[in-house]
């Protein structure tokens, strides 16, 4: 099958390349375009490891195709910090050290700014339910909670 | 490299110098050590030592970890020993270095050494102060470690038992951080291996020896192949990039003998307790068996621990670089120079040969397949001569890392009259050993006879004052593929231990805290356990409280434990007692933690959020473990491939947890990464106990054991395990067009002969106008010729596209106008009697797969406009192959005989009674579109049903297509914006998307004008207007609701469910881009009558269909085993079609699924 050329705006930036039609969007994300920061943890929409936003909506890029992302806006974690200042759910991670081997965070970050994008000011119920579908095996989720809840309050005093 | 001013080294075990710390002429310090950070913040708290004793600021140390080339080989990183005893060298080295720093200082100033004073890199006196880099100036200094060295006294520390922020975070939360998955080296190719079906297995006769035949020469020309590597029963192929070489396995044909069966593994205590084992005496004190027979009461108990995957978010991956007779690799192993030894002797070289240049991975807390992949890599790369990455799939890290092991417990212990816990006798049994690297094992490197190992006797002694005690460890070859994981083997033993002194306490009519208490003699111990009583609220009672409202119970339960590692009888970890709070639904067996208060006693904490943060990690992993985790086996091998068969816990699942750090500075630190697990399963069963008065001796607590427990029935294990499990085929996204058309009935072949010839003429050229051409072109797309003619990957439209139909494979023809294999030499006439009457040009019959008897019902001006589009194609010679039908449609005379039963080759005429919109609609659904083709059952003969029955519903290539004339079972109308909706945008909200062979047809409709789509609607909908309400069709769906059985059952499959498809079938409140646009409530294929369209679905997934925002479904056929997807479909149908009847034949239409 021919490849497809895509155009796309990858965290604020136009891009182009040729996707193989079978090709994930995760797979044009980390080979096509070097950007490792998403990671793939199962292939299968399972564990949100290698979630990101296309136009502004959360999704598994293991479960959209390259192609698909044709005219369309794509962010990922290596544009969630602007001018190399940190993003406030960044610094909070970093802060409660809600992370420990790390793989799971650049899915867990992008699905919390979605969030709080939706939804300034969330339970705690919200915050869990909202990263359900986000799976981590080493830190223990509490902190990850208290970092997003506490960015979430940070957020909302820059706001005021 | 400029030499360091100082190096501090010692011998490592080869004779050969290991540096452990160097300081350069800027004063930058650099400290090595064979240990990894496993995520876990190691490489902070190794610096803060260095800098501790160096009196540096933190940011002026980094560490090397493991990687081989420059660091001291000292093991595994494992059994939480880092700080206890890998970071003791290097403690050692600090100091010593510091020692002579301050003998430069104390020359250059002129100063006693005692006088001198280091601060913040500055050393000096209150006179005079110099940086340190000042002082290195000089020749190098290397000086061997000298063990003696005198450490700071933990009085004087400032830097250590502080919180430093860890060093690898920010690259971590920037996505900057370089994995091993990350690592890209020049002019690196991608591999991909293909395992045995003998998943998760590595003993016996036949581990490298059953790869019966591969065939490259059916690989070899696909896109970016480079090699294929076999040796033994490893086999891997190398492709340019990733997909590609995914591609490429996934195509190559295998076959492979069937491995004899395995035990039963889902009776853990039979299994165990029946194999050979070497029974190892660890204590025998006192006189246990005198105790038990003087005893006063005694209790004989089983407890049973399931085999666990380390489940690592990211699979396993590495790169190597073979060059010359070196070999290089990028790993993210937990051993370095282990693997370095297993990489010398698969390759054949010596260790010297071989650099492991360590980055991190996934955490993974104990032995994923990071190690075999490292194999894996450095075969196809010695194979291709050039830098080849390996990375795992998900279901090949599931299936084959080696598990942390089951475990069987079986104890008797008794009361003296007193109460007193007076004898215990207790037996482990632990099949695992250290996990053989796979390359190893798969070419015959070693020997695959079955080697147990010695790690079954951690924390084999309970920690209390019991007169007489005998313990023992049966020793035991793997079954299969095991080796350690976080806890190993403390984990069962304690669960076991903690499990009993509550039995007992309960026997005595004591509280089980205050009874603990009373068995401990260490004052420490002591502490620990009162303050986590007193902080988590502990009510003391004598039996179990059974506090309980209608048929919610609450309980409390407690455990405490002191991790043993290594070698028995092993190094003390820190202590940790829990305290866990339970709710227990006795009608379902559902068991919430609702707060888990953890305490801790570690000595002194290098940096107490590290050690919290261990501690939560530990509490959530565990709970995890004890309340879900289970990897089931059947005959062949492991068969849990996804997270939605082995779920781990998710964020709703965390509890509330109360971390307590105990305060002693004073006390030298003990490991903390595995401690706080150790307790955790027993903790938990006390108190569902306490709750409910039942005992749970085996993990996991999952609502269907808890409530069988509640019940008095035999406790059963997850999903029940099928007699046999096909080898999975399928991954990924099913986004070829018509992936899985082969099969149906709409292909054509050439029969015999018995009509006229009709005269080859030369190809019409160039004589038709550019309208009548474009009008072809739309009816070739009503049609959707291209769907049939043009085979999986091959030539558009030159045909040879098999199909099975219940009469033999016919293959579809060429189309283009190549004069001695397509169309070029059809004269029109020929091309007409062809598509009306199914005769050939040569007059041969053609098989009423070809769906002649719709385009019958064409007009002479749409045949003539098919025909000159055809024409109008450039032709590509390409023969068809023969049909090989079974008699006696392979006989002239049948199909004549036929044609004369079924086919009525009227033209189609109008209805005057209808409308212009609906005319057009009937003329284009009956006649080039051929729907009833497939939407109508064919009798016996493969001829489409008329009357009632046209357009009723068919059956092709496995899937249903559903009925078109409103008799379906679909909940909803289609109304004629449902059709439209669906022929143009391949999805219907209401009802479904396009899947299977209707895919492809979707993709082609796109050529015709809306206005057609909306004719063919427009007709569609007319068959379907059974008289049901349609005020609110155009009402919008709330597919939350419409979904919310799904999300409120529960069960196995219900968690399966939720676990493998929730993320787009459960939406939950959070919008995704890939949330499934049909509720699953309103699918057809749910409530179809049968199961097959549902069951493809789950295994070969959807194309990407749809208009303007085209959506794909990945096939799970290779994630989920057949009795997985039997109980997704049962599931789907019990819980979105309860009124419906249960479907029958499931297994019968996954096997049809899954035939190739």
């Amino acid at each position: 099958m021919s490849k497809m050329h895509v155009t796309t705006t990858v965290n604020g930036d136009t891009v182009e390349f040729l996707a193989d039609p079978r090709e994930t969007l995760l797979d044009s994300l980390r080979d096509q375009l070097g950007l490792t920061g998403t990671k793939e943890g199962c292939g299968t929409g399972d564990c949100g490891a290698c979630s990101v936003r296309l136009d502004g909506t959360l999704v598994c890029s293991c479960l959209v195709l390259g192609v698909e992302a044709d005219g369309k806006r794509i962010d990922t974690i290596e544009g969630m910090s602007e001018d190399g200042a940190l993003h406030p759910l960044q610094r909070k991670f970093i802060e409660h050290a809600a992370l420990q081997c790390g793989f799971c965070t650049p899915g867990i970050l992008i699905a919390a700014k979605a969030l709080l994008e939706e939804n300034s000011n969330p339970t705690e119920e919200e915050v869990r339910y909202w990263l359900a579908g986000n799976l981590c095996r080493c830190t223990g989720y509490d902190k990850i909670i208290r970092a997003v809840m506490d960015a979430a309050a940070e957020l909302r005093q820059e706001a005021a | 490299m400029t030499r360091p001013a100082i190096t501090i080294w010692r011998h490592g075990q080869a004779g050969t110098p290991e540096p452990l710390l160097d300081i350069a002429a800027d004063g930058r310090v650099t400290g090595y050590t064979g240990h990894v950070d496993l995520g876990t913040g190691l490489r902070t708290a190794m610096a803060q030592i260095v800098a501790e004793e160096l009196d540096i600021a933190p940011g002026q140390v980094s560490m090397v970890m493991g990687d081989t080339a420059s660091t001291p080989d000292q093991g595994p990183t494992i059994a939480s020993e880092s700080i206890q005893i890998a970071a003791v060298p290097l403690r050692q080295a600090a100091a010593q270095a510091r020692a002579v720093i301050a003998g430069l200082a104390s020359a250059r100033l002129n100063a006693g050494i005692d006088d001198l004073d280091l601060r913040d890199g500055m050393i000096g006196t209150d006179a005079a102060r110099l940086p340190i880099a000042d002082l290195l100036t000089g020749p190098p200094v290397s000086l061997q470690l000298d063990p003696d060295t005198a450490v700071k006294p933990a009085s004087d520390y400032h830097l250590v038992g502080r919180h430093l922020p860890r060093v690898d975070l920010a690259g971590k939360a920037t996505g900057a951080w370089t994995y091993v998955h990350d690592v890209a080296v020049p002019g690196m190719l991608h591999g991909h291996v293909i395992r045995p079906p003998y998943a998760g297995r590595d003993s016996g006769p036949f581990i490298g020896r059953s790869l019966i035949e591969v065939d490259e020469d059916a690989v070899s020309g696909m896109a970016g192949f480079v090699a294929l590597v076999r040796k033994g029963d490893f086999l891997g192929v190398v492709a340019e990039r990733e997909g590609q070489a995914r591609a490429i396995a996934e195509a190559l044909p295998v076959r492979w003998a069937t491995p004899p069966d395995l035990p039963d593994l889902s009776d853990i205590p039979g299994t165990l307790r029946d194999l050979p084992s070497e029974k190892r005496m660890l204590a025998d004190r006192g006189d246990v068996d005198g105790a038990l027979e003087r005893a006063a009461t005694t209790l004989t108990r089983s407890y049973a621990w399931p085999w666990n995957l380390h489940g690592s978010i990211g699979p396993s991956c590495a790169v190597a670089d073979w060059r010359e007779g070196r070999v290089t690799i990028w790993s993210g192993t937990q051993n370095p120079h282990m693997l370095r030894a297993d990489i010398a002797r698969l390759m054949d070289l010596p260790e010297t040969a071989v650099d492991i240049v360590r980055h991190e991975a996934a955490g993974c807390f104990g032995r994923n397949c990071a190690d075999d992949v490292c194999g894996d890599a450095a075969l196809l790369s010695r194979a291709t001569g050039r830098p080849v990455r390996v990375q795992l799939t998900r279901e090949q890290e599931h299936l084959w890392e080696p598990k942390g092991a089951a475990q069987l417990m079986d104890v008797t212990g008794g009361l003296d009259a007193n109460g007193n816990f007076d004898v215990y006798d207790f037996e482990t049994r632990y099949p695992s050993n250290r996990g053989p690297n796979l390359a190893l094992l798969l070419t015959g490197a070693i020997d695959p006879a079955p080697q147990p190992c010695d790690m079954g006797d951690r924390t084999a002694i309970p920690p209390y004052r019991i007169p007489n005690l005998r313990a023992a460890v049966h020793d035991m070859a793997p079954i299969v593929r095991a080796s350690w994981f976080r806890g190993v083997s403390a984990m069962p033993n304690t669960f076991a231990h903690e499990c009993f002194i509550d039995e007992l306490a309960a026997e005595a009519g004591e509280d089980p805290v205050a009874y603990r208490l009373r068995h401990v003699d260490d004052p420490r111990t002591a502490d620990l356990i009162r303050r986590t009583a007193e902080d988590g609220g502990w009510q003391p009672g004598r039996a179990p409280r059974l506090t309980r409202q209608g048929q919610i119970a609450t309980g409390q339960g407690f455990a405490h434990a002191t991790y043993v590692h290594g070698a028995f009888p092993g190094v003390a970890a820190a202590q940790a007692a829990w305290m866990a709070e339970v709710t227990v639904n006795r009608d379902t067996g559902e068991v919430i933690l609702d707060r888990i208060t953890v305490a801790q006693d570690h000595g002194l904490a290098i940096n107490p959020e590290g050690v919290r943060h261990q501690i939560h990690g530990n509490v959530v992993q565990s709970i995890s473990r004890a309340m879900g985790e289970d990897t089931r086996f059947d005959r062949t091998g492991a068969r849990d491939a996804e997270w939605g068969s082995y779920p781990i816990a998710r964020f709703e699942d965390l509890p509330e947890i109360r971390a307590i750090l105990m305060e002693r500075p004073e006390e030298p630190p003990l490991g903390v990464g595995e401690s706080a697990s150790v307790p955790s399963a027993a903790a938990i069963a006390n108190a569902i106990f306490d709750a409910t008065g039942v005992r749970m001796r085996e993990l996991p607590f999952t609502p269907e054991r808890v409530k069988a427990a509640l019940d008095g029935q035999p406790l059963p294990r997850g999903l029940p395990a099928p007699a046999d499990t096909a080898p999975p085929r399928w991954r990924r996204l099913a986004t070829g067009v018509g992936a899985a058309l082969a099969g149906g009935l709409m292909a054509s072949a050439v029969g015999l002969a018995i009509r006229a010839e009709i005269p080859r003429v030369p190809r019409p050229d160039n004589i038709w106008s550019a309208e009548t051409v474009e009008r072809g072109r739309q009816l070739f797309a009503a049609g959707a010729c291209a769907v049939c003619h043009t085979a999986e990957g091959g030539v558009p439209l030159v045909g040879g596209r098999p199909m099975e139909t219940p009469f033999g494979t016919v293959y579809s023809t060429n189309l283009t106008p190549d004069p001695d294999t397509g169309l070029g030499a059809w004269s029109y006439p020929a091309f007409a009697r062809a598509m009306r009457e199914g005769v050939s040009r040569d007059g041969s019959h053609l098989y009423p797969a070809f769906p002649y008897t719709a385009f019958a019902k064409m007009t002479d001006s749409d045949l003539q406009a098919l025909y000159a589009y055809i024409q109008s194609l450039d032709p590509v010679q390409a023969d068809t192959p023969p049909a090989s039908m079974i008699a006696p449609v392979n006989l002239r005379p049948s199909m004549a005989a036929w044609n004369a039963l079924y086919h009525d080759a009227t033209p189609f005429t109008p209805d005057r009674a209808q409308s212009e919109l609906w005319n057009r609609g009937a003329y284009l659904v009956e006649g080039v579109g051929h729907c009833a083709a497939c939407h109508s059952p064919r009798n016996a003969l493969g001829a489409e049903r008329g009357g009632a029955a046209h357009l009723s519903g068919g059956m092709v290539d496995g899937w249903l297509a559903p009925a078109l004339n409103g008799t379906g079972p679909a909940p909803l109308d289609w109304t004629e914006a449902d059709f439209l909706a669906y022929l143009r945008d391949g999805v219907s909200p209401r009802h479904g998307a396009a899947g299977g062979p209707m895919a492809p047809v979707v993709a082609e409709l796109a050529a015709l004008p809306e206005t057609d789509l909306r004719a063919m609607a427009h007709y569609l909908a007319s068959l379907n207007d059974t008289g049901k309400d349609r005020s609110d069709a155009a009402a919008p769906l709330d597919a939350l609701a419409l979904d919310q059985p799904l999300e409120m059952a529960t069960g196995p499959a219900a968690r399966l469910f939720r676990a493998s498809c929730g993320a787009c079938h459960i939406t939950g409140p959070v919008p995704s881009a890939t949330a499934a646009r049909v509720p699953l409530a309103l699918s057809s294929a749910v409530h179809a009558d049968r199961p097959d369209s549902v069951i493809r679905a789950v295994i070969d997934g959807l194309p990407a269909v749809g208009r303007p925002d085209p959506r794909a479904m990945p096939g799970f056929g290779s994630a989920l085993t057949d009795d997985h997807i039997a109980a997704l479909a049962r599931f789907l149908r019990q819980t979105l079609a309860p009124d419906k009847p249960a479907w029958d034949g499931i297994t019968e239409a996954i096997g049809r699924a899954r035939q190739p």
